[in-house]
Parts: structure tokens; C-alpha cells; sequence
């Protein structure tokens, strides 16, 4: 199996963006909380490669009203993607602007982003907040795939009820068209995560899970020792999406977890490459 | 007395690999002005490594792969775990390299060579290696001579 996406990074290392946007490496300290050295962007090109993965979806966070920054707003996401054709953007909003939905629009519509990022616990807006609902729709509307952090988050202030599985039923059950990735697993929900996917075909799950020990033990935990693989295998197949959560995660370091685990070349093909593509708005 | 501080990036491109920069040093001692002293070479990283060895394609994939059974990054199923595995809140991240670590403890993290008549003095089968075990990343190796 070669190429495939990544669809769970996060560019707050990249230097060339950080180096031209200060408050981006101030964001990257202060709000995400990673240590880490910056590093040109050709390391994360580079990290792709040793994964054996073609491209990436760039997650930022709006956090304006909570945090009082962006993790890369829709504008620097824009301008890091024009970097590098492997790079594929989504957009956020702050749920708490009235602007909202038409801010996703301009973010979809005029800079060509591909989909949204929600982080309930950070942006302190429940998922079934019905503020949110103007911001569904139009991500219906618009045809573009939300990818919401779910289950544990590190950040202080970060509360786990924000991240609880079945705060995302309404938006499954309201949106049976939106297509819902549910990040993280939802660690440590991942018995009620894989519920909803069971039960919503339109809820995807991402891998990006790591909470303690490292990558192929953690999943090995959480995909067969929490829920049998084999309903990820059968049931689930096609639901499934490759996310490292670099720069938490080396890519390298969750591709190995994931092709480590006893899935079939055809479920791992769907995961690293298919499933994501669909998401993304490809054959159907 | 000349004292002069170089930081050379080097960006590594693989998981494990052995990058030999021994011409940056040389040219790091040759820009120097030092005719007579000593070159210093040190990585400033704790997953990486500067070591010497013969300059054979074949006994780089030996020495990397010796330190990988050494300190895997994988401990074999059923044996022993790293205390490492954990959250690290000043990190914002689970730290699960302690394999990388540790193999750069093993081989070393710095090198010195004599500095006569203005160049590098070393064994003809001698090249100095910046020794990636965690990477891709660009990383900084500090270059020092130190003489007169």
C-alpha cells in the first residue's frame, strides 16, 4: 500500500509560517502547549514521505472569543497551503461570532479551503450548542466535511464533557448529509464513538489517538482490547480515516501503529487513502 | 587567542541515518583563522548522536542498526517497557522516544580533533558523523575551534 492522507496535523511548528507571523509561535507555546523545536516545512514533507504518505489536511483553531488567538487563522492557512501542493486546508470559525457560517463560506468559497475544524472543549461550545446549527448547514450546504477534537483534551481549561461522543448525535442525526469526523477516537469514549458510527453512516473516526504509552500499544488498546478490530474491519471500514495529530504524534510513528495492527491490506488501503478521499469530496 | 562558534543545520530526511559532515568542519576550522588549536563538534539534541567511523556506506547501516538492537525503539513484546511512555506537560506531548535517547547516550554526542597548520588533523579512514535517530527533523550541530 503507498500514498495516502494524513488527515490530523497541525502546522504550528512550521518555521517559515512562524518566522512571518510571530503571534503564530506565541499561539504554538502559549495556547497549544507544544515544546517542540520549529522546523522548516519541508520536515513535515519529509514526515510524510518516511510514512509513505502523499498529502496532508492542515487543521487550524479559531479561539478568538476563548483564547484570544487562532491557531493559524483561515487566511495563514491559505498561505501555508500555497507552499506545498501536498498540503490540503481546512478552515475554523469562532462559534461565538455572529459571522460565523459566512466566515466558513468566504474560507470555503474564497480561499479554496476544504472543510472545517471544530475544537468544542477549546472553543467552551458544546456540540449540540444550538449556535452552532447556522454553521452546519452551511457546511451542508457547502458540501465540506467538519472534523471536531472529541473525547480527552491535554490543554488546561479544556474540559472533557466538551468532547463526549454522543454530544455529537444531533449533529449526525440533524445533518444526515454533513459527513462528521470524530477525532482522537474520542478517547477515552470509544465504546459510545463507535456507536455513533455504527449507528450514523455520515460519522467518521480518525486514528489520532495517543494518551499514554506510545502509538502502537495505545491502539493496540483502544482497537482491539477496548473494541474488537474486527468491527472497525467489518463494520466500520469504511469510516475509518489515517490522523497522526502531528505535531503531537510523528506521522511515521502512527502510520507504523496502524499498518501494525491486524487489519487487512484492503481496510488499510481504505483507511490511509479511500475513505479520506470521499471525505474530502471524492467519488461517493 | 581565537575563539568561533559555528551552528550548522543539518536536516535530516529518515527515521535513522548517518549524515557525514566532515566538510563542514573543515570548513569551519579553514573560515576560523585557527592555525594551531583544537575543533569541537557537538549535537545539540538528546535523540541524535556525533560519532567517527570509517566512511562506508555499509558500516553506516551496521552502526545504526547495531545501536537499534541496543536500544529499540520498540522493546520486544513481553519484555521490558520505558519509563518514558508517559505525558510530558512541558512537551504537550507523550514523550515515547526513549529508544532514540538512549541510543544517542550509546554513540556519543560530541567529538573534538586537533586543529595544525590551520586543518583538521584525523586518521585518513576518519569522517565525522551527525547521527540522526528520530528524524526526519533539522537539527544543529555546534562547531567550536578554539587556538591561535
Amino acid at each position: 500500500m503507498k500514498g495516502g492522507i494524513d488527515f490530523h496535523t497541525h502546522p504550528l511548528l512550521v518555521r517559515e509560517m512562524a518566522d512571518r507571523h510571530p503571534d503564530l509561535a506565541r499561539a504554538a507555546r502559549e495556547t497549544f502547549l507544544i515544546g517542540n523545536t520549529f522546523q522548516p516545512l519541508e520536515t513535515l514533507l519529509l514526515e510524510l514521505d518516511a510514512a509513505g504518505l502523499d498529502r496532508a489536511v492542515i487543521l487550524p483553531i479559531d479561539a478568538r472569543t476563548t483564547r484570544g488567538t487562532t491557531l493559524y487563522s483561515n487566511e495563514q492557512v491559505a498561505e501555508l497551503c500555497a507552499m506545498s501542493d501536498r498540503l490540503i486546508g481546512f478552515a475554523s470559525v469562532d462559534p461565538w461570532k455572529e459571522t460565523a457560517a459566512d466566515d466558513l463560506e468566504h474560507a470555503v468559497a474564497g480561499l479554496g479551503l476544504r472543510g472545517l475544524k471544530l475544537a468544542p472543549a477549546m472553543q467552551q461550545v458544546l456540540p449540540d450548542d444550538e449556535r452552532l446549527e447556522k454553521v452546519y448547514a452551511r457546511a451542508e450546504a457547502l458540501d465540506v466535511p467538519i472534523l471536531f477534537h472529541a473525547g480527552m483534551s491535554w490543554e488546561p481549561g479544556s474540559r472533557l464533557s466538551y468532547g463526549q461522543p454522543l454530544r455529537f448525535e444531533p449533529v449526525a442525526a440533524g445533518h444526515p448529509r454533513l459527513r462528521v469526523v470524530v477525532a482522537h477516537l474520542a478517547w477515552p469514549w470509544v465504546v459510545e464513538a463507535v456507536a455513533l458510527a455504527l449507528k450514523y453512516p455520515n460519522v467518521y473516526l480518525d486514528t489520532s489517538a495517543l494518551y499514554f504509552d506510545n502509538p502502537a500499544d495505545f491502539l493496540r488498546f483502544a482497537m482491539t482490547v477496548q473494541v474488537p478490530l474486527s468491527v472497525f474491519e467489518r463494520s466500520l471500514r469504511r469510516q475509518i480515516v489515517f490522523g497522526s495529530n502531528y505535531p503531537r504524534v510523528e506521522i511515521k510513528n502512527m502510520a507504523r501503529a496502524v499498518r501494525g495492527l491486524p487489519f487487512s491490506d484492503q481496510c488499510l488501503d481504505l483507511i490511509f487513502r479511500s475513505n479520506a478521499e470521499i471525505l474530502l469530496g471524492g467519488a461517493r | 587567542m581565537i575563539i568561533k562558534l559555528e551552528r550548522v543545520e543539518v536536516q535530516s530526511r529518515k527515521d535513522m541515518e548517518m549524515i557525514d559532515v566532515t566538510g563542514e568542519v573543515d570548513r569551519v576550522v579553514a573560515a576560523s583563522g585557527v592555525r594551531d588549536g583544537i575543533v569541537l563538534i557537538l549535537t545539540t539534541h538528546t535523540s541524535s548522536g556525533v560519532l567517527v567511523t570509517e566512511g562506508v556506506e555499509c558500516l553506516e547501516r551496521d552502526v545504526v542498526a547495531h545501536l537499534e538492537r541496543l536500544a529499540p525503539k520498540q522493546p520486544p513484546e513481553g519484555t521490558y517497557g520505558y519509563w518514558h511512555n508517559r505525558y510530558l506537560a512541558f512537551d504537550g506531548r507523550v514523550g515515547f522516544n526513549a529508544g532514540d535517547h538512549l541510543k544517542s547516550i550509546l554513540g556519543g554526542v560530541s567529538c573534538f580533533f586537533p586543529v595544525e597548520k590551520g586543518a583538521v588533523v584525523r586518521g585518513s579512514r576518519q569522517r565525522v558523523y551527525f547521527v540522526e535517530y528520530d528524524g526526519p527533523l533539522a537539527r544543529t550541530v555546534l562547531i567550536q575551534v578554539i587556538g591561535q
